[in-house]
């Protein structure tokens, strides 16, 4: 696990850029299935559904949510660029990503609904849990992730084309070249 | 976006705001910063009472003869002095109760006495024009520079009026002190203007280059005429028309290829350029800014220090020191998480350690310059609180 590489950002614990962000909530009595229900609607929202790696806050690797304890209980677990605390007014404001999640935080205990932004965020807040450990495969922020992942097709087209052994024996291209053997 | 309204249902008590907070300086301008320390509270208060004469209103003439006014702001030590009770100092804002330099270890001495006058350019002592990008305020009846901005809410920079949020600002108690009081931020920041200018010759083939690079820095050129309008050289008579040269969005520039992502200027604010993150609300933090020159221009060519002591007193007025001042400082000049460039900073005000890279987006190749040292250094500051004029006669009728 991340140990010496970690720093404390607010609340959360962080590697490099990237900090973990994790919420626990209590699933109303009788709403187990309707919570399911309104998990299932998110996950075919455009944007969420697999393959459109297109999440309406930019800023996220990747996000979860995952009813537990016999569906008595709820986690909601994300990776966000940036110390997210810094950012916890703009989430309340941005108008997207709260109607999206308002559906799912109906049938959790605590939540007044929309738009008392003082009681939302002591909800959020009173929900978050800091990460006992917290440990990554690779620094990057998403944009940087993003970035990378568009070079590297842009360099397999490259490798695709027949006069690409000849162009990169350029001296100046020696660590492309490096990267073109696998 | 919706266009800007020029008047607005809200109505802000112009007679009770002291007049610096919603006008900006005129230009050119002199000036003086006092710091004072309370030890007697009642000759505190009666240096209140003597000054509130000369505290102008944000409803004061425009009249460029009385073009001269004092705004008065405390420290939280000096509203102790003053004999304010413990349970108004307690409802502050905890950064203000705080003070700057528990929020910045970094932070040097005291400053007693700035002097501060406009150069003769009317720039600041890197060459550039400056305080331009102010935000609209709602209600103010101050005309916005930038039409493609709608106003922002009054409570974001005034207290008692609500804020980008919907909710009105925490604000202290009792309500006299508090309405229409604004927090301020004041630093001395140290301009090294010839490590500035070696550091651009040193990486430009000629002085059209040099001004290039300084702009692609800036994200103006030396006028004030904003990259995004003038990507490819100086558009003076766009730098000196006020309803131009901040009538720009960064949304069709996402690149970067005229005003680069990690310049001053658009980081500072950058307007539309991050609308489509959906985890930020720029509107949330902006910022009113009241900077002045001080010290003597470094004559033009110079590039050896002449030892002079120069920069900018930089001067923050809102109603949120965390969400509008600190964050603007730590996430987007401080950190370049939010432009995807982690290592990098500010090429002007970040990075005090040295050691800076800045990314121009340039067809068909970027150019990164590197080794960036400091070219400004904090001298100090504190963060004060400006009472509304009601809040100023409070202070100085208190009798415990």
């Amino acid at each position: 696990m991340a140990t010496s590489e970690t720093e404390k950002s607010g609340p959360g614990v962080s590697v490099a850029s990237t900090s973990e962000f994790s919420l626990f909530f209590r699933i109303k009595p009788g709403h187990a299935s309707a919570l399911r229900e309104a998990l299932r609607a998110l996950q075919n929202t455009p944007g969420y559904q697999p393959g459109d790696y297109n999440l309406a806050i930019a800023t996220i690797h990747e996000a979860r949510f995952v009813p537990f304890d016999d569906d008595t209980r709820l986690l909601f677990a994300t990776s966000f660029d940036g110390p997210w605390d810094a950012y916890m007014e703009d989430f309340l404001t941005s108008g997207s990503t709260l109607a999206l999640f308002d559906a799912v935080f109906q049938h959790v205990e605590g939540y007044e609904g929309l738009p008392d932004l003082a009681a939302l965020k002591a909800f959020i807040l009173g929900a978050q849990r800091t990460a006992g450990g917290y440990a990554r495969n690779y620094p990057g922020t998403v944009k940087e992730i993003r970035k990378a992942l568009r070079v590297n097709n842009a360099f397999q087209r490259v490798l695709d084309d027949p006069a690409a052994a000849d162009a990169l024996q350029h001296p100046a291209l020696k660590p492309l070249l490096d990267e073109a053997a696998d | 976006m919706s266009a800007p309204t020029a008047t607005a249902s809200l109505r802000l008590e112009h007679d009770d705001i002291q007049g610096g907070v919603l006008h900006q300086r005129p230009s050119p301008y002199v000036g003086t910063y006092l710091l004072l320390r309370i030890d007697d509270r009642r000759a505190g208060r009666e240096l209140i009472r003597r000054l509130l004469p000369a505290v102008g209103s944000a409803s004061a003439s425009s009249d460029p003869a009385q073009d001269a006014w004092v705004t008065v702001a405390f420290t939280h030590q000096g509203l102790k002095a003053l004999g304010v009770p413990k349970g108004s100092l307690d409802s502050f804002a905890p950064e203000f109760r705080q003070g700057m330099a528990a929020r910045a270890a970094e932070l040097g001495e005291a400053i007693w006495r700035q002097d501060c006058y406009q150069l003769p350019t009317g720039r600041t002592s890197f060459g550039f024009k400056d305080g331009i990008g102010q935000p609209a305020v709602e209600g103010s009846g101050i005309p916005a520079s930038n039409p493609l901005e709608r106003p922002i809410k009054a409570g974001e920079f005034i207290l008692g009026y609500p804020d980008e949020t919907g909710d009105l600002p925490p604000m202290p108690t009792p309500t006299v002190i508090g309405r229409n009081g604004t927090y301020i931020v004041f630093r001395k920041l140290h301009t090294r203007v010839a490590a500035y200018r070696r550091y651009l010759r040193d990486r430009a083939a000629d002085r059209k280059e040099e001004a290039l690079l300084g702009a692609k820095m800036v994200g103006r050129w030396h006028s004030g005429a904003p990259l995004v309008l003038a990507p490819d050289h100086d558009d003076p008579e766009l730098g000196g028309d006020d309803t131009r040269n901040n009538a720009f969005l960064y949304g069709h520039d996402r690149r970067g290829l005229k005003c680069p992502a990690g310049a001053h200027a658009r980081r500072a604010n950058p307007r539309d350029a991050l609308d489509e993150e959906g985890s930020v609300d720029v509107r949330l933090h902006r910022m009113i800014r009241r900077g002045t020159s001080y010290g003597p221009i470094l004559p033009d060519g110079v590039l050896e220090d002449d030892g002079a002591d120069r920069g900018i007193i930089f001067v923050f007025a809102g109603s949120h020191l965390k969400r509008q001042f600190e964050f603007v400082k730590t996430q987007w000049l401080n950190d370049g998480i939010f432009i995807g460039a982690p290592r990098e900073q500010d090429p002007l005000v970040g990075r005090p350690a040295g050691n800076g890279a800045f990314t121009i987006p340039k067809q068909p190749i970027r150019r990164r310059l590197r080794e960036m040292p400091p070219f400004v250094v904090t001298r100090g500051g504190e963060y004060c609180f400006a009472p509304g004029l009601g809040g100023l006669r409070w202070l100085a009728e208190l009798t415990i």
